[in-house]
């Protein structure tokens, strides 16, 4: 039946051993509830009814054909991510942080580094290898350091490039 | 290197120190289509459709979190006003809607959805007026559900009935809720002029000319704004108060903007905008009462508070309006009284008065945001109080809302906490003069001349 939803009521009406549903129909719990009762089997377009995917509406397909063409600021060629390392200065500082993002495989294309009394700060831009879960990179980074050491905050290039650059 | 240390050093301390965040990803849902002449059938179908379309925003504002590595703080939902959708049901008791809405957003994992709305500037529908009779209940019997009301447009002008009416809703609402502080009540908007996608809880709602689903994102930033102005120091003049303003809005715009158009991407939806508000919370430092302070007044509500705040505000729009071609909802600042530190402190010292925040909201972007009334309150006297917002927003074109809490057994000066981003409330003092003859004459206010303007 043409519906963009089955309700509950529409299945008590429909009745029957099946009712196929066109497809992008959405079956209501109280619908789905209704029809397993009833003994009532819900056939979508490919078999048993599975939920589909939202339809979004006429403008979000336009949407996506125009999205990724929007101007967006200048490139940074290669740099993925931009790592701040704040804390007290001790040996091994840069060489916890290097080796895991080495582990990543993300290669630092830059360096800059500032020691004030015995604190530290540094910033590594990182290029990262194309397919690398950012999520995962920018975790294990942040479990580094620790109260009174040192704090490691891990930001996409994409956010520096939106703020500093038009 | 591509950013300079200083660009880098001064977007971390942005989100690290200033309490910088995206406020809100809003999804907008268009429930026109869930109408049905059977009530049960059609809040079936309210529920099923905003678990559909907002089943993944939750997840997806957190990929987003966890990818760029900004917070975003709050998901929420903005639907079509109620009072379209069940109007087809012919039912006098909308409770159930809200009800549908509440577990949907209690199963998509929101804190609040908005759109239990009704327009009703010029006159009610059935509907309409259904939705305003069950407010004080829906409210009452659900905790995510916001409700908002249309009472004036500068086209129509001002709805008195509508306007009396929302005060006795208002009021047993509070009564309703009253064992929380009247709570029910911050769930409530009026408004003049709405916007038709604000993205900001309680006003939230997608209007007729939306599209069918929309990503709406509200960014937030009183705490670098302030920082800013901090480090501009108070030698600077009015231009460089300004001029540095609306730096700090282009760059907390951009990030409205990256967000927005990555949530919308991966929700494979549109991106309709982004609000520049500056939306204060309770926490130390993010407050606009602070900033209005920086700028000079000695405390918010001094002589001087109006002509700060509007430039305050006009700032925040250009900054905003370089920074994306997508502004839109509220944009402006907020001085919602109870969420803000600041404003609070100014209550208490006696600087703030209500009088001066009705001026304040002449300049900025919202309104009487969570102002405290006494319990007793009469409606007269709310109802002159709203009606004095919406003539504000009326004659100026531009959006008005109150959102009023009279907190039952509280009189003014008393202090009510409502905790978490609700805040404290020192309740104000509304006058001992009535109004209850213009209250009783009802009637509507005549749209206004829109030349001859002094």
């Amino acid at each position: 039946m043409t519906k963009r939803f089955l309700t509950a009521e529409d299945v008590r009406r429909l009745g029957g051993p099946e009712i196929l549903l066109e497809e992008g129909t959405v079956v209501t719990p109280q619908a789905a509830e209704a029809a397993a009762t009833a003994g009532v089997r819900l056939i979508g377009p490919a078999g048993a009814y599975a939920p589909p995917l939202p339809d979004r509406g006429p403008d979000a397909a336009r949407a996506k054909a125009t999205l990724p063409h929007l101007p967006e600021p200048s490139t940074t060629d290669g740099i993925g991510l931009v790592v701040t390392v704040v804390g007290r200065n001790r040996p091994g500082v840069l060489a916890e942080i290097t080796a895991a993002l080495a582990s990543h495989e993300c290669d630092v294309a830059d360096i800059s580094q500032r020691n004030v009394g015995g604190y530290f700060h540094t910033v590594f831009t990182c290029a990262v290898p194309p397919g690398r879960d950012f999520g995962s990179i920018k975790d294990s980074l942040q479990c580094l350091g620790g109260e009174g050491d040192y704090v490691v905050r891990v930001m996409h290039e994409s956010v520096f490039r939106f703020m500093h650059r038009v | 290197m591509p950013f300079t240390d200083h660009e880098i050093l001064e977007t971390v301390r942005m989100f690290e120190l200033e309490t910088f965040d995206i406020r809100t990803t809003t999804l907008g849902i268009n429930l026109l289509d869930c109408a049905d002449p059977d009530l049960e059938s059609s809040c079936e179908k309210v529920y099923a459709k905003i678990v559909h379309h907002g089943r993944n925003l939750v997840e997806t504002a957190g990929s987003i979190e966890s990818d760029l590595g900004i917070p975003i703080i709050n998901k929420r939902v903005a639907t079509t006003p109620i009072a379209l959708v069940a109007a087809a049901s012919g039912s006098k008791d909308l409770v159930p809607f809200a009800r549908a809405m509440d577990a949907a957003a209690e199963e998509i994992g929101i804190d609040y959805i908005g759109g239990y709305t009704a327009y009703v500037h010029k006159g009610y529908s059935n509907a309409d007026h259904a939705l305003m009779e069950s407010i004080p209940e829906a409210l009452a019997s659900t905790s995510r559900v916001c409700s908002s009301v249309s009472l004036a447009t500068t086209k129509a002008g001002i709805n008195m009935d509508a306007v009396s009416h929302f005060s006795k809703v208002v009021l047993d609402t509070a009564r309703l809720t009253a064992s929380e502080g009247g709570l029910g009540c911050a769930k409530l908007v009026c408004f003049s002029n709405p916007v038709e996608d604000n993205p900001f809880i309680a006003g939230a709602h997608i209007g007729i000319g939306e599209p069918e689903t929309v990503l709406n994102v509200g960014v937030s930033g009183p705490g670098v704004v302030r920082s800013a102005l901090e480090r501009l120091g108070p030698e600077a003049d009015l231009l460089a108060v300004a001029e540095t303003i609306k730096r700090t809005a282009f760059k907390i715009t951009r990030m409205g903007e990256l967000v927005g158009r990555e949530a919308a991407r991966r929700l494979g939806t549109v991106f309709g905008i982004v609000d520049v508000s500056l939306a204060p919370t309770p926490a130390v430092g993010d407050s606009v009462a602070d900033i209005l302070e920086l700028i000079g007044v000695e405390r918010t509500g001094a002589p001087g508070t109006t002509a700060a705040l509007a430039l305050l505000t006009d700032a925040v729009k250009k900054g905003g309006a370089m920074a994306s071609s997508s502004v839109g909802g509220l944009s402006g600042a907020f001085i919602p009284v109870s969420e803000d530190a600041g404003m609070i402190q100014a209550v208490a010292d006696g600087a703030l008065s209500l009088a001066k925040l009705e001026a304040m909201t002449t300049v900025c972007s919202v309104g009487l945001d969570m102002i405290a009334v006494p319990g007793d309150t009469s409606q007269a006297t709310l109802a002159g109080i709203i009606a004095d917002e919406m003539a504000i927003g009326m004659v100026n074109q531009k959006t008005t809302a109150v959102r009023a809490i009279p907190v039952p057994g509280k009189a003014p000066g008393e202090t009510h906490d409502w905790g978490g981003l609700l805040g404290t409330a020192i309740v104000q003092d509304p006058g001992r003069f009535g109004s209850d003859v213009f209250h009783a004459r009802g009637g509507r206010i005549p749209a206004p001349l829109q030349s001859y303007r002094n």
